[in-house]
């Protein structure tokens, strides 16, 4: 049995991290350390950098990083394009899921799956055998399969879409998730099969980024930290009762923490 | 024909006084004295009805129309064109004046200049018809303009040519209503340009009607500057035989065009619109819905083109046909075109025919309404959403009654 | 803009079926005048109505001119420069396939159409054409016992003069249109169909088409007729070896539908479409017309386009009887400096006809994609319906993709619609999958397929699997 020591080798560090796009500066420096089996929430106003720094981690092209660094299990991955790091298990869990008509939800999610088995060097599943595991997953966020037989996400609600993207993080088993606004655009009955279908896929040897505005998310799945975001900086890190002194003050109490400098 | 006749023998200018405007038209008519009839925008249009078309004697003389509403109002100013009033008004907030003579070449010998006789027939035959005096150029600036009413008319068994030239400067606002009068067996020809500076907007609305045995061609060069807003209505009915041109050029892009015609044509009339829309830059703006409505033996003939060149990426281009075909005997042809090199740009057109929704009927006759109740309730909803869209007083001219009341 | 680099490394897939079969040919000479036409009909030793309305075709050929109204450009076509007549030298007369040139079998083995019994598709036969002659047809036998009759349409000639009589060229006349005329005067072989009465083929029926001479002109001319209640679906497949010069192809398809019966015709033409810079390839220019002459008969067309430099093309439907369907679902795909001009005509004659247009366009690379079709609805349709849905997608900034549709009607009591889109593959939607861990080229490939599954889904099964490998084939290295 590997010693407890070994197992907390942080799983994603993100190291001064400037970021950039269409010659705009974000991100102005993010300081981030995730270890296994740790939920982080990011917290912060509109504009403040949250999904900037969502889509920098999963690879958008339309954003470059211009100083510092991002490591997963100790490798830069600035040098991999989008499908390499969803393969070596980062998962971006988009606020607005993208609409592709006519490409079958489930042929999607095989191809996925399989590309993500075969980094793992696992045995690549046909139609039978994957059928099998969706309709396993689908248990996770209470979807009916009629949904595999539709086009990517077209003509989906505001709920299946975010249940489609919980459905595809419990097949692909990233090693950190980051889910931006996934609570966005919910009722209170979908938000808790979203946040039961996350506690169910979370384990010891991933790591959780919950992207939110909002407590109540954070009411169901606690995180370990909530750092707070403005400007393109973290200005204050905290436990959980960070998130509830933000809901009980409003952001403007933070403001004090931004660096004037 | 004997306007081709007089073109053929050069009869036309001895009289005039023979601009270079009219030289240069005359060169390029007598080599081809008729539009291609093989070519795509004249392949439709019906010989002998083109023919009549040419075959009235050319008059350069003004007669006073028969119109509503004689006094100008305080809020429009009314120009007849050859009428020979003079108009030059500056007021705080706007202004308008007249074009100098050599202005009005340069506006439009460089659109002469720059396609094939073919596609540019209409316009080099109304200029070469087109006598000094029925010629009208001004100048428009400024907010707050009064509505500006101008009337082309014409006089029976005569041939009439008017032409109309606006300089919209930029930033100004303003609405402009253009009747087209015909009367009993008569041609008019008449050719509009209408200069966009930047930043402006134009609400212009164009009602076209005519008599018995009334014909038209009606030709209209728009080209916009960025930033400027273009809205057209158009209202094409009882004529023999109308043509409506439309060719709208975004210079640079960056402009938006909005563009809501009709066309209803009964008897034996045949009614076109050609609308040819080209973006020069990026980011354009198309919104166009032409709709048309045919009874008895008529002809109606819609075609359209949206061109997209590699420059124009991020343009939104809709172009929407619908038609009614109201009779076994009536004919309908529609022709909507895409030309697109840019890829990242959202372009769709559509078309339909059909007859007045037979669900809809049936549901207002087992409320008790008459059949002709039905459709006359169905068809004062399809002509509103175009009449609405005319920026033309209601008081002056009422066209849905007019509509309504024509059959 | 997506991805820059990795497409500038992607190398194009080299086109598959590029190779040359090393077979002696008899070709006669090249050019056409009344002789070369007499010299054809008499090596195909053909009764003399055949020969006349080859003759009648040619005289009407002399004295009609080659369209130039399609949105194409090629360098004139040297008529007296092809070859009109190429066939592999073998023994006169075959009875079985072991007479056959075992470099022909091999030739069509290498294309995927093995024709020898042990090896050939056991669901659907074959008539594999190679060069002007047609080499073999499979399950004849078979087809027979149902009445079905499957051969080579100079076969039919000789042994079914009546029905070839009775049909030939009475739906694309001789007169029809230049390449047409062409075709009626110097056809070489082609396929011939007629299922009886009654009869629903038992199996699919394919022709294979193969261009192996790099100057001689392929002209084959199929014939289709279904009898009253009887069906067919019916397959057609093209390749060509690479050469620089560029070789023509005018087929003449028609296809004939009597009361209840439906034929089904799709097409996935992969001839060779020259290379990046335009040298080469296949000039395509095919007319394909059905005519459903029947009460309630139906008449589908499927097509993938993806191969030719320029392919000009319009399967169309005569909707003569009450209640007859047509339909037409096409992809076109283009790459490189590929000009394509395809279309329908839905000619609606009889009451209650109803057609079906879908048509998916792909542009890539500096090539040129144009729908154009045409609905007309004739005066005595009364309740005719036609829906028609013309997509396009455009890859890069160098493609163009045109849209001519022309709708007519002459009838109150009818509706027509037709809906028309341009797309591209969002930087966005590219992003979603690649996120997902799926590869940029598979991502792309994903998408184009989507966009095609319309048409997609009304391919033989055998056909739509082909068609989707094609596809990512042909766009590899375009993206960018």
């Amino acid at each position: 049995m590997k010693s407890k020591k070994e197992t907390k080798k942080p799983l994603l560090e993100i190291h001064d991290l400037f970021a950039s796009t269409e010659n705009l500066t974000i991100l102005k420096g993010v300081n981030i350390t995730i270890n296994p089996g740790e939920i982080h929430a990011i917290m912060g106003r509109n504009g403040c950098g949250k999904s900037t720094l969502s889509k920098i981690i999963a690879g958008h092209p339309s954003y470059e990083i211009t100083g510092g660094n991002i490591k997963l299990s100790g490798t830069d991955i600035e040098p991999l394009e989008p499908e390499e790091r969803a393969q070596s298990g980062i998962f971006l869990g988009f606020q607005y899921p993208i609409e592709i008509p006519g490409v079958s939800n489930l042929e999607f999610l095989r191809v996925a799956t399989n590309a993500r088995r075969k980094f793992l060097k696992k045995e690549e599943l046909d139609t039978f055998e994957f059928e099998d595991l969706v309709k396993e997953k689908l248990e996770i966020v209470k979807m009916e399969p009629t949904f595999l037989n539709r086009s990517i996400n077209q003509g989906f609600s505001g709920g299946e879409k975010k249940r489609n993207e919980i459905l595809q993080m419990a097949l692909l088993e990233p090693e950190i998730a980051i889910l931006d606004e996934t609570d966005s655009g919910l009722d209170i009955d979908a938000l808790r099969i979203v946040a039961s279908g996350i506690k169910k896929i979370a384990n010891e040897n991933s790591g959780i980024i919950l992207i939110t505005h909002y407590q109540r998310l954070l009411d169901e799945i606690k995180p370990d930290f909530v750092h707070v975001m403005a400007n393109g900086k973290i200005i204050k890190t905290g436990n959980s009762e960070l998130a509830l002194e933000l809901e009980k003050n409003g952001y403007e109490w933070t403001d004090k923490f931004i660096d004037k400098t | 024909m004997q306007i081709i006749e007089e073109i053929s023998k050069n009869r036309i200018n001895k009289s005039a006084s023979g601009s270079m405007l009219q030289k240069i038209c005359l060169d390029k008519l007598q080599i081809n004295p008729l539009p291609n009839h093989k070519s795509e925008i004249w392949r439709m249009a019906n010989k002998s009805k083109l023919a009549r078309f040419l075959d009235y004697k050319l008059n350069h003389d003004f007669y006073k129309p028969n119109i509503p509403y004689e006094n100008e109002s305080q809020n429009v100013i009314r120009l007849i064109i050859g009428d020979n009033k003079k108009i030059n008004i500056k007021e705080q907030e706007w202004e308008i004046k007249e074009l100098d003579d050599q202005k009005i070449l340069n506006l439009i010998q460089h659109k002469l200049l720059e396609s094939d006789t073919t596609q540019n027939w209409s316009a080099l035959l109304n200029h070469l018809l087109t006598n000094e005096k029925n010629i009208c150029g001004l100048n428009i600036s400024g907010r707050n303009l009064p509505h500006l009413e101008i009337i082309t008319n014409s006089k029976n068994n005569l041939f009439n040519s008017r032409t109309l030239i606006l300089n919209i400067e930029k930033n100004t606002e303003v609405e402009i209503s253009q009747i087209n009068l015909g009367d009993d067996n008569c041609s008019l020809s008449n050719s509009s340009y209408l200069y966009l500076g930047e930043d402006s907007q134009v609400n212009h609305g164009i009602v076209s009607y005519g008599k018995y045995k009334s014909h038209l061609i009606n030709s209209l060069n728009v080209f916009q500057n960025k930033n400027s807003v273009y809205n057209l209505g158009s209202l094409q009915f009882k004529f023999d035989f109308a043509r409506l041109e439309i060719n709208i050029n975004q210079i640079e892009g960056n402009a938006k065009t909005n563009i809501k015609g009709m066309q209803i044509t009964q008897d034996n009339e045949q009614i076109s619109t050609y609308a040819k829309i080209a973006f020069n830059g990026p980011n354009g703006f198309l919104d166009q819905l032409n709709k048309s409505l045919a009874r008895d033996r008529s002809h109606s003939v819609f075609e359209g083109l949206i061109v997209v060149p590699r420059i124009a990426q991020k343009t939104d281009a809709s172009q929407l046909s619908r038609n009614l075909l109201l009779s076994n005997y009536a004919k309908i042809d529609t022709k909507p075109q895409l030309e697109i090199i840019a890829d990242d740009v959202k372009c769709m057109h559509g078309a339909t025919i059909s007859q007045l929704n037979e669900n809809e009927l049936f549901y207002m006759r087992s409320r008790g309404l008459t059949l002709e109740q039905a459709s006359k309730l169905q068809l004062r909803s399809y002509y509103q959403e175009i009449i609405s869209f005319l920026p033309i007083s209601k008081e002056r001219w009422d066209l849905l009654a007019l509509l309504l009341n024509n059959k | 803009m997506v991805n820059d680099n990795l497409v500038d490394n992607i190398v194009s897939e080299p086109y598959k079926y590029g190779f040359v079969t090393e077979i002696e040919s008899e070709k006669i000479s090249k050019g056409i005048n009344e002789d070369i036409i007499r010299l054809i009909s008499s090596k195909k030793n053909e009764p003399e109505y055949l020969l006349n309305f080859r003759l009648n075709a040619f005289k009407k050929w002399q004295t009609m001119e080659e369209p130039d109204w399609a949105d194409l450009g090629y360098e004139a076509i040297d008529y007296q420069d092809i070859i009109y007549y190429s066939a592999p030298k073998q023994q006169e007369k075959i009875t079985s396939l072991d007479e056959v040139d075992p470099k022909l079998l091999e030739t069509f083995d290498k294309l995927g159409i093995p024709l020898t019994e042990q090896k050939r598709l056991t669901n659907v036969a074959v008539d594999a054409v190679f060069d002007s002659v047609s080499i073999a047809t499979t399950f004849k036998e078979q087809l027979a016992e149902h009445g079905v009759i499957f051969c080579s349409i100079s076969e039919a000639i000789k042994d079914h003069s009546d029905l070839i009589e009775k049909y030939l060229g009475s739906v694309i006349p001789a007169s029809d249109n230049y390449f047409a005329a062409l075709n009626s005067a110097v056809f070489s072989d082609g396929s011939f169909v007629y299922i009886p009465k009654n009869v629903t083929c038992p199996m699919d029926l394919s022709s294979y088409f193969r261009i192996n001479s790099g100057d001689s002109g392929q002209f084959e001319r199929t014939l289709i007729i279904a009898e009253e209640a009887s069906s067919v679906s019916y397959l057609e497949g093209c390749t060509a070896p690479m050469f620089d010069t560029n070789t023509l192809h005018a087929a003449v398809v028609e296809l004939i539908a009597l009361d209840d019966a439906s034929i089904k015709y799709s097409t996935v033409q992969n001839w060779y479409a020259g290379n990046e810079q335009g040298v080469g390839g296949i000039f395509n220019f095919v007319t394909k017309r059905g005519k459903c002459i029947g009460k309630r008969s139906k008449i589908s067309w499927s097509q993938v386009e993806t191969g030719s430099a320029i392919t000009w093309k319009y399967p169309s439907c005569i909707l003569l009887g009450e209640e007859s369907v047509g339909e037409f679902y096409s992809v076109a795909l283009t790459n490189n400096l590929q000009q394509a001009d395809t279309g329908t005509k839905m000619i609606h004659i009889g009451p209650k006809t109803k057609s079906t247009i879908v048509s998916k366009g792909i542009s890539a690379g500096k090539s040129s994609n144009s729908y154009r079709g045409l609905v007309k609805i004739g005066s005595k349709a009364k309740g005719a319906r036609n829906y028609s849905q013309c997509d396009s997608m455009l890859i890069g900034d160098k493609a163009a993709a045109n849209t001519f549709p022309y709708i007519q009607s002459q009838q109150s009591n009818s509706e027509v619609e037709h809906e028309a889109s341009t797309c591209r593959i969002s930087e966005d939607q590219l992003f979603y999958l690649q996120s997902r861990g799926i590869e940029f080229e598979e991502a792309v490939s994903m998408m184009v397929s989507g966009f095609c599954r319309d048409v997609f889904n009304q391919l033989p099964m055998e056909f739509a699997a082909e068609a989707d490998k094609l596809l990512s084939l042909k766009l590899e290295g375009s993206v960018g």
